[in-house]
């Protein structure tokens, strides 16, 4: 089987390019950090494998995902490298080829985007690259498929003698030359390594790469150890950068070819006026979302979730009773079909249309480049609480699934500010808990429904940035934050990529209804219909009552008095999807008119806002507490983001409990 | 058409803000166009080699020399 | 008799698929990952392997 790594910076539209080679998609979007795990991928009718990785800009580490890369190369050893380019940005893409071509596996370049390089009145001649750089060289457009098909064949019809190459060594100054060649050679003599690989291992060490310098450490490799101070007091990686730039430059002028441009309308910087103007840039980034409110409940979403509602709770549910009876299934089992499976997990599927069109909403903003100049304009904000604009962008992920929103926090550089915005990301309101906004809005504020939503949302981020600035006091972080932010250039939207975008989002809604709704469907199902004495069908008598119940006088302050919404609060610390499932279940009903109509005769509207801000913030799911462990390593933060989400939730909602029932 | 300044001192910096710059092509005597700058010393917008970056105030008005904070 | 015997069976049956779902949440959402995506096996490979050099 053969391996082959894809490498790059980021925006080269790398994962555009796994995509089309794999028919397969990835997660795609126009700004930094998409990928921040590496993915693998099949290239049909081959045993070639890809590796899709996180995008870089140098094999020295910053942030965790970059890590990802240094530390795969370090320990695998691909077949073949493609490193993806964007051609328009060819000088500083090419600074991590050369790293890239040192270490002596076969590399092929790809000049992706292409036509951003024409559009600049400018052609690079692949010849010479490839005579300089002793690799191939091939020109892509992946947007537009230009390119794709050849590049396909080259990399399926991969043989074994074509996957041998020796390393580019440059014309580094003397003295760093014999310092490289000591260290090769006394690696290659006591620990028994590979000669291009030591030679690489040299250069990157003496380069600084802390990534580099860990792995010297933990496998005690001496004979760079020892020389450590000496590299660095002769700034032997001012050295080697001036170097590497220099021939860079000397190469693209001997390669740079002049055409004649088609002189488009500046694209870009024309939305840029708009979208990043001083003033207008932040009501623009507010109004976007807005609209997506708007298109999300309003306009689509709704209507087409209410048809779906219609059909489950009606024909469906009739025509199933009627089969189930006729087909002689007791009371038990077709309450558990009828009132338990197709109620809860049915109940959850009315959703699909709503989800999806925000997911179509936010594929969009990704795809289009807007996300980086959110960043841009949130960035005097985020400031003010010790963040940086990037932490921004994690937590807009975050409304899709907090999960992925705290992977993606991997891109921000500072370890205090990545522990902070993994913290506060489960305030942000994923999009498990939008069902029930869906119904407690549909009961309570049916005039208003996309502006309460929108508010839930905003208090969400509100609260997330508070607790954020209590952590900066707390931690003491300083103003060293690193705030750098490339702004690439704007796409036409394509209509695949949004697909594919929105359905990679949206498909593991529909599969959690087949498995943690399910399961949670049926955890509910059981403590509703059964009590101390047997099967009961008051569900008023049930285990989940006499449960909810005893904590009715904890809850009571906030104003949640009815055992059913306390009992689903526990289902929906499994998956939030499970608090509506539950409801359905309890209240026996499939139909979303018969619960909202059950709802509005408990509570008031004002303890109905005070529900939707307690489920916004009382708890990570299980999903989201695994992942924090999993990336801070701590299970005193992961118990901590429990207990302060409980805390902060209920003396929230108390609040606006408190005040709004004393105004009301 | 927009003001254009030349980057240096970036010693002053601290490594991984330099690092960065330095992945994006901006180093030592590089010119660079200033786009947009926002209120309140929010960041700002430069332009290189039709490449856009967005960056902090305090870290431009170190590059170009002008007086910190 | 045997309606009965089928009813309970089918019952136990989705209990039991439940309760085998459950598990399984749990055990993803110990490693860090949700119900819902599919991170490939070989990056949480990749991540073991970082953590056993440290």
């Amino acid at each position: 089987m053969t391996t082959v790594a894809l490498l790059g910076n980021p925006n080269t539209g790398k994962t555009t390019i796994f995509n089309s080679l794999t028919d397969k998609y990835a997660y795609v979007g126009n700004w930094t950090g998409v990928t921040v795990e590496k993915k693998l991928g099949q290239i049909k009718n081959s045993s070639v494998t890809l590796v899709d990785l996180p995008g870089v800009y140098s094999l020295n580490p910053l942030t965790k995902d970059e890590a990802v890369v240094t530390s795969y190369l370090l320990n695998n050893h691909p077949d073949l490298i493609l490193n993806v380019t964007n051609a328009g940005q060819l000088k500083r893409n090419l600074l991590l080829t050369i790293e890239v071509l040192e270490l002596g596996a076969p590399v092929i370049l790809n000049l992706n985007m292409i036509d951003d390089l024409k559009r600049q009145g400018k052609y690079y001649d692949p010849s010479i690259l490839e005579d300089w750089l002793g690799c191939k060289v091939k020109t892509t457009n992946a947007r537009t498929h230009e390119g794709v098909a050849t590049l396909k064949a080259d990399l399926a019809n991969l043989t074994a003698d074509q996957t041998s190459s020796s390393p580019l060594l440059l014309d580094y100054p003397p003295m760093v030359k014999q310092a490289i060649r000591q260290a090769t050679e006394a690696l290659v003599q006591d620990y028994d390594m590979n000669h291009d690989f030591a030679q690489w291992l040299s250069i990157q060490y003496i380069n600084k790469n802390k990534a580099v310098r860990r792995y010297a450490l933990f496998h005690d490799l001496t004979p760079l150890r020892s020389q450590e101070k000496y590299y660095d007091a002769q700034d032997f990686e001012g050295q080697i950068f001036n170097t590497r730039f220099s021939f860079i430059e000397r190469l693209l002028a001997a390669a740079s070819q002049t055409i004649s441009s088609a002189n488009q309308v500046e694209l870009t910087s024309k939305i840029d006026r708009v979208v990043t103007n001083p003033v207008l840039g932040l009501p623009i980034f507010a109004g976007i979302f807005f609209l997506i409110f708007k298109l999300s409940f309003d306009w689509v979403g709704t209507p087409l979730s209410d048809l779906l509602d219609s059909f489950i709770s009606g024909p469906l549910s009739t025509w199933a009773e009627q089969f189930l009876t006729a087909a002689g299934a007791l009371p038990v089992l077709r309450s558990l079909i009828v009132n338990g499976l197709i109620a809860g997990v049915g109940g959850i599927l009315v959703f699909i249309p709503q989800i999806f069109v925000l997911f179509a909403c936010i594929s969009l903003l990704e795809d289009s480049g807007y996300m980086a100049r959110a960043a841009l304009v949130t960035d005097r904000i985020m400031q003010l609480i010790g963040l940086n604009g990037k932490s921004f962008i994690p937590l807009i992920i975050g409304f899709g699934c907090n999960v992925t929103g705290i992977m993606a926090a991997r891109t921000i550089e500072q370890p205090k500010e990545r522990l902070i915005t993994t913290l506060i990301s489960p305030f942000m309101s994923c999009s498990a808990r939008l069902p029930v906004y869906s119904l407690v809005v549909a009961a309570f504020f049916p005039k208003h429904q996309a502006l309460i939503v929108l508010s839930v949302y905003f208090l969400g981020i509100v609260v997330a940035l508070l607790v954020a600035k209590g952590y900066q006091l707390l931690f003491g972080v300083s103003d060293s934050s690193v705030f750098i932010v490339e702004l690439p250039q704007y796409h036409l939207p394509r209509f695949d990529v949004i697909w594919h975008g929105t359905w990679d989002k949206g498909k593991g809604f529909v599969k959690k209804a087949g498995t943690v709704i399910f399961a949670g469907t049926v955890l509910i199902w059981l403590l509703s219909s059964f009590s101390t004495h047997g099967y009961v069908t008051n569900s008023s008598q049930s285990f989940a009552a006499s449960l909810g119940r005893q904590l009715v006088p904890f809850l009571a302050p906030i104003g949640i008095t009815q055992w059913q919404t306390i009992a689903a609060l526990f289902t929906g610390i499994l998956a939030k999807e499970a608090i509506t499932s539950s409801m359905m279940v309890m209240f026996h009903t499939s139909s979303q008119a018969v619960l909202i109509s059950a709802l509005g005769q408990f509570i008031n509207p004002v303890a109905a806002y005070a529900l939707l801000v307690f489920i916004l913030l009382y708890a990570p799911c299980f999903a989201t507490l695994g992942t924090i462990k999993q990336e801070t390593g701590s299970t005193k933060w992961t118990i901590w983001s429990l207990v302060s989400s409980l805390i902060i939730a209920y003396g929230l909602s108390w609040l606006i409990f408190t005040i709004g029932s004393f105004l009301v | 058409m927009a003001a254009t300044y030349t980057l240096s001192h970036f010693d002053r910096l601290n490594e991984a803000t330099q690092e960065r710059l330095h992945n994006l092509g901006l180093y030592e005597g590089i010119t660079v166009a200033l786009i947009q700058r926002y209120p309140f010393h929010g960041p700002v917008i430069i332009e290189n080699e039709h490449q856009r970056i967005g960056l902090r105030y305090r870290v431009f008005t170190q590059l170009t020399g002008g007086s910190n904070q | 008799m045997i309606s009965l015997i089928t009813n309970t069976v089918i019952i136990l049956l989705i209990v039991a698929l439940a309760f085998w779902q459950l598990v399984k949440v749990f055990k993803r959402a110990k490693k860090g990952k949700c119900a819902a995506c599919d991170y490939d096996c070989a990056v949480k490979k990749q991540v073991l392997k970082q953590k056993s050099l440290h």
